[in-house]
């Protein structure tokens, strides 16, 4: 090896440029194998100007050393520059004390099931990495109001972004929960990242039928590794909730306004994520919350599951499915709609009362007609559904001539106020359990995913 | 006088200085003290977490001991949704970044080569996230003090947090307006070797600042820590000062202070108005910053640092302005470090210089500390000033006369300050030296200056009493 670059070295020289960075690589080629340097290892950068000591991090760039100053700030260094690195100190990592805590007999058995996403992640400080945490300790150390509220164990059964979410994890989900009533669990925490955990609420709710106890589904906007962070008050709201009402079933916990004051539990079929940050992202979507909780816990309805004595049972969702959602806009092509030729069922996600550019109305829009002949034929193979990108209010399809054409043929969900997101899991798992009755199902409301009766204030609070 | 090596006196300074740009992660506009009536108040909670060494940080840790709720408020004016923590940071404002390095390269320091934007955590409150953003932009620099080199370790650009406006037993309220200005913060070694040396490169820190045309101005847009310590006792760091003039009384009170402690520990004290110090706060722990994971990292080219122009020194100004106007010094200084446009009207008028800048400076200042100014003196005032000065109308002792009342909005009558002849002005002093015999020359003046005041001017005055008092 020596000699080999030693007989190039007018080449390897001009390759590094300098004389130094060329001797430091060569050297480093030498003594990297048995005495490199991690992260977390406090090392000694000499460069070609100045000796600086610091903890060496990982980093993204290629040509930069990146150090963790002894000032906390992290500092990056041109690796051409270094002439050497020596090792001051390795890094001995901690191991992590786990230490039993005691089970009270007078307090509920609550699991907090983890899947990721930004409630459950940990930043290690020194090296700046994020991680998921899920030992029961450390939620506990995090969070210690849990244990006087209840007997808190804590498991990962998948760590993700939520938007990476797939079929197969909502019944991986389910069973886990399911593996947990068995054990006798009170209640169940499933700690959720929020781009769609609100799809993830409506699964659990179709596929845990006669669900026993509560299941509540808490995010967080601002990860726990912020003092600022919104985890708190939602796990602590949740296991409350849990522990002190009669509620079983799925349902979201989540803050109520951008105040750390109260939480809001949301029914897991009639809402959505409506902000891309603020902590009271989710709404209700013409409905109302459950419950309010802040000193108290109040419901707002009385209408909801209660804890019974029910048996689980376990309707799953067929892992191929493959349903679609597709927004009108316009200027369409009729090959948009072509596109979901395969597959099982669409979501077309229409404009106002439920529209979609179906009508020739002069020279310009014969595409609109061909954009009807292919709903038209999609129509047979496969339920084609109706709902509206107003995101708020009911589907009509009866008012306007392009909603009566758009049922001629044969696009479905007329009057129903289903959210996209919830027609979207009750369409997969409808062809998953109920494929015969899929029609007559459809326009049935199983698990509080229809509301009939729209009230004023099932809508935006106009004081936000 | 103290005697500072004896004591094993180590200085080093922080400086603090708000930047003029918007806000640094968000597009606000930097009003500072927003008047705006407030818009929105919001509660909030904040927890510490393990820091870096596993442990909770032991000020942040005192801060949540206090167990207090948190109240915000906001003006739809200053403030969005970024500074109330309910939206991701916008990018670094170039601006306030491209201030930072010309001040780094004006202090002789070595620029990063990426921008890593860090949290550093802060439980009081007083950042709703939790944490302050702040970027290490240059660090080994020196800067050329009277007494030597003084090296410049670190500069950091950083977000101002929000302002404190009460508290009560179980809750801190803050107005938002001021959370995320940028700001700059400048450490020095603890070479300072006396408090005069601690106050002078303060201001040169200042004037460095300043030259980039971008330090904000105002109340409260510099703030000054001073770290101390002397032999046999610990560090102490003092911080709130306002007033770069007030550094070494400051500091000779609180050596004093400490002479009287025994066996105190490190902490934080506070700068009160009367320019004593009382207790504030432990000190922070060094384990409190990590990463901002919600910023990507800015590669710092050398082609990006070749578009950054260094602007001119200040202090360099100053000298020039000193030697081409025959000014003294601290006028010169003045002038650069406020933005006075003092050569607008020394090239306008043919006035000595000297005069203009007096009048320009200190006529400003005088009149407020004697009286209650109603109207701030602007461009056109001093026009007419000038313009009558130069014409010869009035005197000198009337250009300053002038300007007060125009100051009191009271309508100036150039009639009273017409200059007098000399002819006129010796008789009536050698009348008044007869009718008051016995009378001292002082005592005489007043009543000159009384009957003339703007119209005569002093030196000749008391030339001529000196004459006919025997």
């Amino acid at each position: 090896m020596l000699q080999v670059i030693f007989k190039h070295y007018p080449i390897i020289k001009y390759i590094f440029k300098n004389t130094n960075t060329y001797l430091f690589w060569c050297q480093s080629l030498i003594t990297m194998k048995k005495d490199s340097f991690e992260p977390g290892d406090l090392i000694q950068v000499t460069t070609l100007s100045e000796e600086i000591k610091g903890t060496f991090l990982p980093s993204n760039n290629k040509e930069m050393l990146s150090l963790k100053l002894p000032s906390g700030y992290n500092l990056s260094i041109k690796k051409s520059e270094i002439k050497a690195i020596k090792i001051l100190e390795k890094h001995i990592p901690k191991i992590e004390k786990t230490t039993e805590t005691k089970i009270r007999k007078e307090l509920p058995t609550i699991i907090i099931l983890h899947t990721g996403g930004t409630i459950s992640s940990k930043v290690s400080y020194k090296t700046g990495a994020v991680s998921a945490q899920f030992l029961p300790q450390d939620i506990i150390n995090k969070f210690p109001k849990l244990k006087e509220i209840a007997n808190i164990e804590s498991r990962l059964i998948s760590n993700m972004f939520s938007e990476n979410i797939r079929f197969h994890h909502y019944n991986l989900m389910a069973k886990e929960i399911e593996k947990e009533i068995n054990s006798k669990v009170d209640g169940i925490i499933l700690t959720h990242g929020t781009d769609t955990l609100h799809y993830t609420a409506a699964a659990l709710s179709f596929i845990l039928e006669d669900l026993p106890i509560p299941v509540i589904l808490v995010g967080s906007q601002r990860s726990s590794d912020r003092p600022s962070s919104d985890a708190s008050l939602n796990l602590i709201s949740s296991a409350r909730f849990i522990k002190e009402t009669d509620f079983a079933g799925v349902a979201i916990c989540m803050h109520q306004s951008i105040e750390d004051k109260n939480a809001v539990i949301l029914p897991a079929c009639k809402t959505r994520k409506v902000h891309t940050s603020r902590r009271d992202a989710f709404k209700p979507i013409n409905s109302s919350p459950i419950a309010i909780i802040s000193e108290k816990i109040e419901f707002l309805t009385k209408d909801y599951s209660k804890k019974e004595n029910k048996k689980l049972k376990l309707k799953t969702i067929k892992e191929k499915l493959k349903i679609g959602i597709l927004k009108a806009h316009p200027n369409m092509l009729s090959r948009e709609i072509e596109n979901y030729n395969s597959f099982d069922a669409l979501i077309i996600e229409g404009t106002g009362l439920g529209h979609i550019a179906v009508e020739k109305i002069d020279s310009e829009s014969s595409e609109n007609e061909k954009i009807l002949n292919s709903i038209k034929k999609l129509s047979k193979k496969m339920p084609i559904i109706m709902t509206s990108q107003c995101i708020f209010g009911r589907i009509n399809m009866d008012v306007y001539s392009p909603g009566r054409k758009l049922q001629e043929a044969g696009v479905i969900n007329n009057n129903s106020d289903i959210t996209t997101e919830t027609a979207f899991i009750k369409a997969a798992w409808l062809l998953s359990n109920h494929k015969k009755e899929f029609y007559e199902l459809w326009n049935k409301d199983l698990r509080g995913e229809i509301n009939n009766r729209l009230l004023p204030e099932h809508y935006l609070d106009d004081t936000n | 006088m103290l005697d500072y090596k004896k004591l094993g006196f180590m200085c080093g300074l922080e400086v603090h200085y708000q930047l003029s740009t918007r806000k640094l992660f968000c597009h606000c506009p930097n009003l500072v003290h927003d008047s705006n009536s407030i818009s929105y108040k919001i509660q909030r909670n904040l927890m510490a977490f393990e820091g870096e060494s596993g442990k909770k940080d032991i000020a942040a840790e005192y801060e949540e001991s206090k167990n207090k709720t948190f109240i915000y408020e906001g003006s739809n004016s200053s403030s969005c949704l970024v500074e109330l923590d309910e939206s991701p940071p916008f990018p670094i404002d170039q601006g306030a970044l491209k201030t930072s390095i010309q001040v780094a390269m004006l202090l002789n320091m070595k620029i990063v080569n990426e921008v890593i934007v860090m949290r550093k955590i802060v439980i009081d409150g007083s950042n709703v996230s939790g944490y302050q953003r702040t970027t290490l932009i240059g660090r080994d620099g020196f800067l050329e003090t009277s007494k030597g080199k003084v090296k410049i370790p670190t500069l950091y650009l950083e977000e101002d947090a929000a302002q404190k406006t009460s508290k009560t037993k179980d809750t801190v309220t803050y107005n938002l307006s001021r959370l995320g200005i940028p700001l700059l913060e400048i450490a020095t070694s603890p070479d300072l070797q006396d408090p005069e040396h601690a106050k002078e490169t303060a201001y040169l820190i200042g004037m460095v600042v300043k030259s980039t045309g971008k330090a904000h101005r105002g109340i409260g847009s510099i703030r000054q820590d001073v770290n101390i310590s002397i032999k046999n006792h610990s560090r102490i760091e003092l911080k709130g000062f306002q007033d770069l003039r007030s550094i070494p009384k400051v500091i000779d009170y609180e050596i004093l202070r400490q002479l009287k402690e025994k066996n105190e520990s490190s902490h934080v004290r506070k700068v009160e108005p009367n320019l004593t110090t009382s207790y504030l706060r432990p000190m922070p722990g060094s384990s409190r910053l990590y990463p901002e994971t919600d910023l990507k990292t800015i590669q710092i080219s050398k082609e990006f640092l070749k578009t950054i122009e260094i602007p001119e020194l200040l202090t360099e100004r100053a000298l020039n302005f000193e030697k081409k106007y025959n000014l003294p010094s601290d006028h010169a200084r003045e002038i650069v470090s406020e933005n006075i446009p003092f050569d607008y009207y020394a090239e306008k008028y043919k006035i000595e210089p000297k005069i203009i800048a007096n009048l320009l400076i200190e006529a400003p200042k005088e009149i407020s500390s004697r009286f209650i100014i109603k109207k701030q003196l602007k461009q056109k005032d001093f026009e007419f000033v000038f313009d009558n000065l130069e014409n010869k109308k009035i005197s000198r002792e009337a250009a300053f006369e002038v300007l007060k009342d125009i100051s009191l909005d009271i309508k100036p009558n150039l009639l009273k300050y017409q200059t007098i002849s000399l002819g006129e002005l010796e008789a009536f002093i050698k009348d008044l030296v007869e009718k008051n015999k016995g009378v001292s020359i002082s005592g005489l003046m007043g009543d000159v200056m009384k009957r003339y005041r703007g119209s005569v001017d002093g030196k000749s005055a008391m030339e001529l009493l000196k004459k006919y008092v025997r």
